[in-house]
């Protein structure tokens, strides 16, 4: 009887781990800083600071979906936010900066995909080496330095401007995410994705498309990349060539983490916004508590480990 | 005709895995399609249905030439297949795989997927041929024959032709043959022709109306079933007469085995699919283990080899305890595991054949920190030797062979480390006849060498020729062990029945 309830107990824990991880997390900052990390302005604060993580996290989701790797995502960002800044200085209206900065960069991932589904190559190198490419222009464009003298105020007003309390970005993420969501599980073309994924010989037998539908999802994960790229510059209201570095390896982390969320084990975007949201609450709370950023660093680098492991010893009965 | 082919050639790199085929599928019949491993059965089947190109020949599909130049195409044309190794998707549920490849339903919206009517879809299908398996479960919690059951009814959603079968039964039990012979046969009589390719000779006269021989790359002759017969095909695929003097018997009528070498006792797994199973084997025995799908064979297999954890129960070997199962540990004992999944556990797909028989025992060719090839290579080829692997050299690619030359390369890698104990789940799987024969006579003389063998088969016909006595599985424990002497399969299958 009692083994039958301790067995509930752990089918619980595996199911909802990750979850619960999260839950514990924001129950031990409440605890520890009551005032300034449980107060309305922190919550939106935080959901503010998701917002860009999650939108590169949520394109490059696609792309672990067929099982790929696009290791450029955070410099395609940079790349975007650099562009932008530039033309918004000489004058181009903030709209069009953005679209052309983030059209641009779903060019960029459909020549990765291009390349990686033409050649048959490994995504996991081209990206990279697109990523160095991609930087050195970026780097070239803004000549090495911090673009910020002359942004005018109206490319930063994205990024900043709030509706009552509630942060632009933060409807923003609110909105792309379930698009996404309606993407992946309700369009022939997502499932079609999981389909690549899951295996990709049968998925070619059965006559998907294989070939054509990785590079789209390429080109959308540029895309967004590219338009997070332009929202990190109007939210901090500068740009450089680096900006978007730290993205990259914390979306796939994110992505990692969602994946343990449910039993298909597969990439999906209610995790992956699970994972984005450890993370911005690890950040946020340990900031507040003011521990010092190597600290951070490694609590962070733990925490993932422990999620990740604690799902698989849960759920594998062989060996 | 529904299909015919001209002078169909195909050509990899130097080898002629087809040549000049002419041949043709009637309207309305069931066509049989029968030859050794590597005869070039499964290549047809792949030109037919756009996964690989022709070098050289025409096709025509309904009197018209045709260009089938990939899967989306063949099916257009109404050519439907279950290829030899299932092609699913394994996080996917039933409604999906079904429909992969397929256009999805959509809502009025025209982007928006519509389950429910897809499901619907389905629905009509399982009804109209009695089919059940559960959509809802994802692929991966599914068992073969139930994936097999998926793949026919994606078959089926389009409309179907041709419908190909590329060894469909090779993962089925008796119960399971029958139910996939009566849709079938309802298909057939609903105006779709058939193709089927199977190594089982009773499969064929039961249900075909035509037979065509395959003989490394040619076709030998078209007949009427009612023309031939079992003897007649098996030389007309072999091209040699006087093969049938093998009938040694292979079943130990006295019983004299030497000692248990092998016992397990009470053995239950973490995941409780197998429940209480006990068991013992002698030197010079083959112990058939019998269950329907779902039994717990596979599983038990791989708890006492320790790939799957137990916990509870004991191996005993050589009058010892094993104290830590794990599959290093049953090699150096020399236990052997002839798994049942030949691309998922046993094969590295994409590797060499040497690469793949040599995995077990790779540390043993280091002499003195030199890595001795040499030595491998005389090992590996003489297996490929014993085992009649067809290959162009140990260098290829395992996922080149034909599907019963890649269950040789698996039988090899087991003999590679010469095993006291042979567990072997499925063995002749995929192999054709002659090759069959081959492996049992391999078998029956590792016994009379002192040797124990485990044979798990799903085919009783199989299991009445080579088991000196019978074990039953089921519901993940064992019961009664029947001796091999004058019974038939009804009596078997009752014993499965009633445990049930
Ligand atoms: N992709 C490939 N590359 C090179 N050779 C191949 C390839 N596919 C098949 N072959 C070769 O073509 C020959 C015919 O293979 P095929 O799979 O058609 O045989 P089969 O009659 O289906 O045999 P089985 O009964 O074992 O399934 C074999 O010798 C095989 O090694
Ligand atoms: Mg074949």
């Amino acid at each position: 009887m009692t083994n039958l309830k301790t067995n509930k107990l752990k089918e619980v824990m595996y199911t909802y781990g990750t979850i619960i991880a999260l839950i514990l997390i924001i129950i031990l900052f409440g605890i520890l800083n009551p005032r300034a990390f449980l107060s309305s302005t922190n919550f939106w604060n935080i959901t503010r600071q998701m917002a860009i993580l999650a939108v590169i996290a949520l394109g490059a989701t696609l792309i672990m979906c067929v099982s790929e790797f696009d290791l450029s995502v955070g410099n395609i960002a940079s790349f975007s936010g650099v562009l932008a800044a530039l033309l918004a200085i000489n004058g181009v209206p903030f709209i069009f900066s953005l679209i052309i900065a983030t059209l641009l960069s779903g060019i960029l991932g459909l020549i990765n995909g291009y390349i990686v589904t033409k050649f048959k190559v490994m995504s996991f190198i081209i990206t990279l080496a697109m990523g160095r490419m991609i930087y050195g222009l970026t780097y070239w464009l803004s000549g090495g330095a911090i673009i910020f003298n002359d942004i005018p105020q109206s490319f930063k007003f994205i990024g900043t401007a709030k509706i009552g309390k509630i942060p632009y970005l933060t409807i923003l993420m609110v909105i792309i995410s379930l698009i996404f969501i309606y993407i992946t599980k309700y369009t022939a073309f997502g499932r079609k994705l999981y389909a690549i994924g899951g295996n990709e010989r049968a998925s070619k037998v059965a006559g998907v498309k294989v070939e054509f539908n990785k590079t789209l999802a390429f080109a959308l994960s540029g895309l967004m990349a590219g338009f997070a790229g332009v929202l990190l510059a109007s939210r901090v209201g500068s740009a450089s060539p680096t900006a978007g570095d730290a993205y990259n390896l914390n979306a796939y982390a994110t992505i990692f983490i969602g994946i343990t969320l449910f039993k298909e084990g597969v990439p999906n975007i209610l995790g992956t916004l699970v994972g984005v949201a450890i993370f911005t609450v690890l950040a946020n709370g340990l900031t507040i508590l003011q521990v010092p950023t190597f600290i951070q660093n490694i609590l962070t680098g733990l925490i993932i480990i422990i999620a990740v492991v604690g799902q698989k010893v849960g759920t594998s009965n062989n060996d | 005709m529904v299909v015919e082919t001209k002078h169909l050639t195909k050509v990899f790199g130097s080898m002629y895995a087809l040549n000049d085929i002419n041949f043709s599928i009637k309207k309305g019949e069931i066509h049989g399609l029968v030859g050794e491993n590597g005869a070039g059965k499964s290549t047809l089947i792949k030109i037919l249905t756009g996964v690989y190109s022709l070098t050289k020949g025409e096709i025509f599909v309904n009197g018209e030439k045709a260009t089938i130049k990939d899967p989306v195409k063949s099916r257009e044309l109404g050519i439907n297949v279950i290829h030899q190794d299932r092609h699913l998707i394994p996080s996917f549920n039933g409604i999906e795989n079904i429909f992969l490849g397929l256009p999805y339903s959509k809502k009025k919206d025209k982007i928006t997927v519509d389950f429910e009517a897809m499901r619907r879809k389905i629905d009509v299908i399982m009804d109209k041929y009695s089919i059940e398996v559960p959509l809802n479960k994802m692929a991966k919690e599914l068992s073969p024959p139930q994936q097999t059951l998926i793949e026919i009814i994606r078959a089926m959603l389009t409309d179907c032709k041709l419908l190909i079968l590329d060894e469909p039964t090779a993962a089925l039990t008796d119960k399971e043959t029958i139910i996939l012979f009566d849709i079938i046969k309802k298909l057939n009589k609903d105006g779709t022709a058939i193709l089927y390719v199977t190594h089982r000779m009773d499969e064929i006269f039961a249900l075909t109306d035509r037979i065509t021989v395959f003989r490394n790359g040619e076709l030998v002759e078209t007949v009427k079933t009612k023309d031939t017969t079992k003897d007649d095909l098996i030389s007309a695929m072999t091209d040699s007469e006087s093969e049938n003097n093998k009938n040694i018997n292979l079943v130990h009528k006295n019983q004299d085995f030497g000692e248990v070498i092998y016992s397990v006792k009470n053995i239950a797994t973490k995941d409780k699919v197998v429940k209480d199973a006990s068991f013992s084997v002698h030197k010079g025995e083959i112990l058939g283990i019998f269950g329907l799908g779902g039994s717990g064979r596979t599983e038990l297999l791989e708890a006492i080899y320790g790939y799957k954890k137990i916990i509870s129960g004991e191996v005993i070997y050589k009058g010892k305890t094993l104290n830590k199962l794990s599959p290093r540990n049953s090699i150096k004992n020399r236990i052997g595991l002839i798994h049942e999944d030949r691309r998922g556990h046993s094969l590295v797909i994409n590797r060499s054949i040497k690469n793949n028989v040599v995995l077990p025992v790779i540390d043993t060719y280091v002499r003195n920190g030199l890595y001795d090839s040499k030595k491998e290579n005389n090992d590996v080829n003489q297996k490929m030797n014993d085992l009649n692997i067809k290959a162009i050299n140990n260098n290829q690619k395992v996922a080149q062979l034909s599907g019963g030359n890649q269950q040789k390369v698996v039988f090899a890698k087991s003999l590679i480390f010469n095993p006291e104990v042979f567990l072997c789940d499925e063995p002749t799987q995929a192999v054709d006849v002659m090759t069959r024969g081959e492996i049992h006579t391999l078998l029956r003389n590792k016994a009379k060498e002192g040797k124990a063998i485990v044979y798990v088969t799903s085919d009783l016909l199989e299991m009445l020729e080579i088991a000196d006595n019978i074990l039953i599985i089921a519901n993940g424990k064992t019961h009664e062990l029947i001796e091999n002497n004058n019974i038939d399969s009804k009596t078997i299958l009752q014993y499965c029945y009633k445990e049930r």
